[in-house]
């Protein structure tokens, strides 16, 4: 229905471009032809020419009454001669056979040569003879010039009609003009609010989706808060309880074990607390990194200082320090990367295997400052380490070991703020390769 | 035969206009320039007209039909040979038909006073002794009644202003 209305409406408007053109083609050669036919030509003179044909005629008329001089009079005779050839040649002819006076004319003339003074010509048989071609000229001279009014008037009517006619073509591709613009501006503006609409329902489906990511993400902190929150919870739970249970009081070794455990637990908490609250500031956009010149090895000595008091007596990896020969130095803001280091190192501790060493090396690669941590776990696929980055994303065989799911979105949000980047290799030896990239920090 | 008539009458005539008109074959001037020309008065006559290059113009005209080959000379080089220098020529013919024609027609196109039509001398019976020819053909602008107007015939004189 919509689709044969369009076809309609472009049949419309291509008729009606058609039929606008077609106007002014049309007027655009009325015009031309108004331009050529109003140019005035000699022979529309036709009056003059045949008044000075009379005139003559009376010249030489008078000449011999006068009894001029022979030169005179051959002069005034040539002069009426030229004058009837005049009126013999082509446009001039023509015009006096349309009108019908064309006729006895010549024979005058013939009349006329017959009696050349040049050639001894009876001077009374000439004068009566001009003066009778005298009278038969006033006789025509009239209707020469009714004749040329005549010719002129429709000469104007034709030239009145074409321009007429090139008016009503002009008016009428205005009309059509005018109506092909209104067309045209109406479909545009359909056009534009069609297009507000679109913009409309993509705007909404973005912030639905904008919505849904966010509850999602709510969803699963609520899981996590759930699961990560309840088993420390739990283990302090059972510490106090194991403390105060009734009957022979608990031993001073077993005290301050419970209390270790308890304070281990706390201080998880306290980590994803912080977590939590260090990742709502950088998706409100609210950390500003203050970028300077820092050795990076340092940075990353103090990172694991941080790692191994936390950690305790709990079982893992055993962190081993590789130190460059020259200081690493790179454009960074020292407390952000030692956040970032602190979430890598946790992580390969987490997932590497016990005992396995894991090596932290800083260096320059490919002027930039980078910091390696390499394990000797598992390891990550691919897919895997591509999803590795996405908010809350933890690991098939790990959803048992704590963890966020928000170390290494974390860790990549905050790398990138300082100009670089985290990035996860596959260590050639099996194992994973967790990368810091940073600016290298230039001496000033 | 006519032209010995013609050449007898040429002798004797007295008058100027005479003597231009039917002098065409004689000696005797056929053109005569006044005012701004060499001592005020310049005549000019066959020999000299055949002394300037001639040149051919066909070329469409108000009063014929078809395209007449005219045969005759710059009309600038007339003014030359006269000395003439002005602005405007006023143009007198047998009849005494009289019209301005600004020199610079004569500089902007190749105007001749042609003497021969199609090869047939030009005499007071027809348009001659002279006829002023414009290049109407080669020119869009020529074919106007303004310029239509300077084409004179039975040319005999020429005032320079």
């Amino acid at each position: 229905m919509r689709r044969a209305g369009g076809s309609l409406g472009y049949g419309g408007l291509a008729a009606l471009i058609v039929i606008c053109l077609g106007l002014l083609v049309l007027a655009a050669a009325n015009i031309a032809r108004l331009e050529r036919q109003m140019q005035i030509s000699a022979t529309e003179n036709m009056t003059w020419i045949f008044g000075q044909t009379q005139i003559e005629a009376l010249n030489l008329a008078a000449a011999l009454s006068d009894g001029a001089e022979d030169d005179l009079i051959q002069l005034r005779f040539d002069l009426l001669v030229s004058r009837l050839n005049l009126l013999r040649d082509g446009p001039q002819w023509r015009f006096l056979q349309e009108a019908g006076l064309a006729e006895g004319l010549m024979g005058w003339r013939a009349g006329l040569l017959a009696l050349d003074p040049a050639r001894g010509g009876d001077r009374g048989a000439l004068a009566a003879h001009v003066t009778a071609l005298s009278t038969a000229l006033r006789a025509k001279a009239s209707r020469v010039m009714a004749r040329e009014w005549q010719i002129q008037s429709e000469r104007l009517d034709r030239l009145g009609q074409m321009h007429l006619l090139a008016l009503a073509a002009i008016l009428g591709a205005l009309l059509a003009g005018a109506t092909l613009a209104a067309l045209l501006i109406d479909r545009e503006r359909r056009l534009v609010r069609a297009e507000l609409d679109r913009a409309r329902a993509e705007r909404l489906e973005r912030d639905l989706n904008v919505e849904r990511t966010v509850s999602d993400g709510y969803r699963r902190l609520t899981d996590l808060i759930a699961h990560q929150v309840r088993t420390p919870l739990a283990v302090i739970d059972s510490a106090m309880h194991r403390l105060t249970r009734p009957g022979k009081p608990p031993t001073l070794e077993v005290i301050r074990a419970k209390a270790e455990v308890s304070r281990d637990a706390v201080a998880r908490l306290v980590r994803l607390t912080d977590t939590a609250l260090l990742m709502a500031r950088a998706d409100r956009g609210a950390i500003a990194p203050e970028l300077a010149r820092h050795d990076l090895a340092g940075i990353a000595a103090m990172a694991i200082e941080d790692v191994q008091s936390l950690r305790g007596s709990q079982q893992g990896g055993h962190l081993r320090f590789q130190a460059s020969n020259q200081p690493v130095h790179a454009h960074c803001d020292p407390l952000l990367t030692q956040e970032i280091l602190f979430n890598l190192l946790t992580n390969a501790l987490l997932y590497a295997a016990p005992g396995g060493d894991i090596e932290v090396i800083p260096a320059f690669v490919d002027e930039a400052a980078v910091c390696d941590i390499c394990d000797r776990g598992p390891g990550m696929t691919q897919p895997e380490r591509d999803s590795a980055f996405d908010n809350f994303a933890r690991g098939a065989a790990h959803r048992d070991l704590p963890g966020s799911g928000l170390g290494l979105p974390l860790a990549r949000h905050l790398a990138r703020l300082q100009g670089g980047d985290v990035t996860l290799l596959p260590r050639e030896q099996g194992g994973l390769i967790a990368r810091l990239i940073l600016p290298a920090g230039v001496a000033a | 035969m006519t032209v010995t008539d013609r050449l007898l009458r040429c002798l004797l005539a007295p008058a100027m206009l005479v003597l231009a008109a039917t002098g065409a074959m004689a000696d005797g001037p056929v053109l005569r320039l006044t005012g701004a020309v060499n001592g005020g008065l310049v005549e000019i006559t066959r020999a000299d007209l055949d002394g300037m290059m001639w040149h051919e113009i066909a070329t469409s005209t108000t009063v014929t039909d078809g395209q007449p080959l005219f045969r005759g000379v710059l009309m600038r080089d007339i003014l030359a040979h006269a000395g003439a220098d002005g602005e405007v020529v006023t143009a007198q013919a047998l009849n005494d038909y009289v019209i301005d024609i600004p020199i610079s027609d004569f500089q902007d196109f190749d105007v001749i006073a042609a003497l021969y039509m199609d090869g047939v001398a030009l005499t007071p019976r027809d348009k001659g002794p002279i006829w002023i020819i414009y290049p109407r053909d080669d020119h869009g602008v020529l074919a106007d009644i303004r310029y239509d107007m300077r084409w004179v015939w039975q040319l005999v004189a020429l005032h320079v202003q």
